[in-house]
């Protein structure tokens, strides 16, 4: 038995939920990797996708607009984030690769603070444990 | 629907639900009743609406991580031992520290089945869609479906067929326009409607009933289903529709819902005779028992069946207006226009 739950295990970890909105990889390219500093201007609390607006700094002192693609807002709704909780002007950091298109749209891969905290840290109420109820 | 039978689990909660289902669900395809037998401590009374039917109503989740089909190394083991479902949970929560304390994703959390860790795709746990940051429906099965193999059946010859040619078709041609995308990815319907089965986040539901009527809305995406229960038939069987037409009746403490004029294409791609029937039964406070059987004899071998337990949460559905920020959609096909153009160049040199 123990074999097969090691097993088992090792296919929860991979067996993530079996639906995602669309291809990711069609609309993203995976060799354009990128890491962007910046500052919000807006947050598009919208479904399927949240979209962050940020301004982004380049070598040459020009700033450029990006939208960053990232989750559903519904549940962070449920863990408390608000639309404030993402104000413009907040630093952040987006790990990401750039859109297909080439345009200056890109997927959030992970989203942190500039001072390297999680944006949402604090967030992961725990109502997952069998014996927790409600 | 015997009263009493619901005592034990009104004080043992959702995983009570499960150990008392699972000798009457072990044994083979058929649905089981909810818990037959119980010694009664106290007696729990399902509650009715104010027109005396059995109350549904409030807003549940279904997340959870039981998969629809039972992984192959599981074959022949339809429930976890309480000890294996502890183990689970245990399992479940050091997976979701491990991206926290790391600050990167342990595994895959793409929610894209089977994706590599490094899919092009965002972090599911830093936009709390990772399904361990919600409420979970915990229940002791190894698979959604129920049954000694605990997967779908195999495809009748012609469906096998006649998926292979909607395949082949379909090949070289998936970013032409925007009709060739997905249902889902064009924000049209979602497999997790009817049946009711979880989606990769927002597993959430609302359960409304009004006089003679029963209302089933997902928050994904964003649909609702409207039950009559005043015996009516279906509509004419030339008209199709992405969940099906469905008409529903009570049996005790339990709604039954049976569903056809589906399409084609949804929700499985290529049943073009799919006759599907809920069954919804309060079994405490807190927990509705989901079941429903799906039949289509030109699609598979034989029926099939599957159940889990729905559970309440707190607060309320979040609209999920998918058609109003769907960007995806364009950046897909300009993705697409460019890559050609790149072709193109490359052919001319």
């Amino acid at each position: 038995m123990k074999t097969k739950l090691f097993v088992l295990f090792g296919l929860l970890l991979v067996a993530a939920p079996a639906w995602a909105h669309h291809a990711f990889a069609a609309e993203f390219d995976q060799t354009r990797p990128l890491k962007l500093k910046g500052t919000v201007v807006k947050w598009e609390v919208t479904n399927p996708h949240s979209w962050i607006h940020m301004d982004v700094k380049g070598d040459d002192g020009k700033v450029v607009t990006w939208m960053i693609e990232g989750g559903s807002p519904n549940n962070l709704y449920r863990l408390g984030f608000t639309k404030d909780s993402l104000p413009p002007g907040s630093e952040i950091m987006v790990e990401g690769y750039q859109a297909k298109d080439l345009s200056t749209r890109a997927v959030g891969k992970s989203v942190t603070f500039a001072d390297g905290r999680k944006l949402f840290l604090g967030l992961q109420a725990r109502e997952s444990d069998p014996e927790t109820k409600k | 629907m015997n009263y009493r039978g619901f005592a034990l689990v009104a004080t043992l909660g959702v995983i009570a639900v499960i150990v008392l289902l699972a000798p009457a669900t072990a044994s083979g395809q058929t649905l089981s009743p909810v818990a037959k037998t119980a010694p009664a401590h106290k007696v729990w009374t399902a509650p009715r609406t104010t027109d005396g039917q059995p109350d549904l109503q409030g807003v549940w989740t279904n997340n959870t991580v039981t998969p629809l089909e039972r992984p192959k190394e599981l074959a022949g083991k339809e429930f976890y031992t309480e000890a294996e479902m502890q183990t689970l949970a245990k399992h479940e929560r050091e997976r979701l520290d491990q991206v926290e304390d790391e600050g990167q994703p342990a595994a895959n959390h793409s929610g894209v089945e089977g994706a590599p860790a490094d899919d092009v795709h965002y972090d599911f746990s830093q936009f709390g869609l990772d399904r361990g940051q919600a409420k979970l429906a915990w229940n002791r099965r190894t698979s959604i479906i129920v049954g000694p193999e605990g997967t779908i059946p195999p495809l009748t010859p012609d469906a096998r067929k006649r998926l292979a040619d909607r395949k082949a078709k379909a090949k070289g041609h998936e970013f032409d326009g925007p009709e060739n995308f997905s249902l889902g990815a064009r924000c049209i319907a979602r497999p997790n409607v009817a049946p009711l089965l979880p989606s990769a986040y927002n597993s959430n539901l609302q359960i409304v009933q009004g006089a003679g009527y029963v209302a089933l809305e997902t928050e994904m995406i964003h649909d609702v289903r409207i039950i009559p229960t005043d015996g009516r038939p279906h509509i004419p069987k030339s008209i199709h529709q992405w969940y099906g037409d469905s008409v529903g009746h009570w049996e005790g403490n339990t709604l039954v819902i049976d569903t056809t004029n589906f399409t084609d294409l949804s929700p499985f791609p290529g049943a073009q005779n799919l006759h599907m029937i809920e069954r919804l039964t309060r079994a405490d406070e807190d927990t509705i028992l989901y079941q429903f059987t799906v039949e289509d004899p030109g699609m598979w071998a034989k029926p099939w069946s599957g159940e889990l337990p729905i559970t309440r949460i707190d607060g309320q559905l979040y609209e999920y207006a998918c058609h109003e920020a769907n960007y995806p959609l364009a950046n897909t096909l300009r993705g697409a226009r460019v890559a050609e153009e790149q072709v193109a160049k490359k052919a001319v040199k």
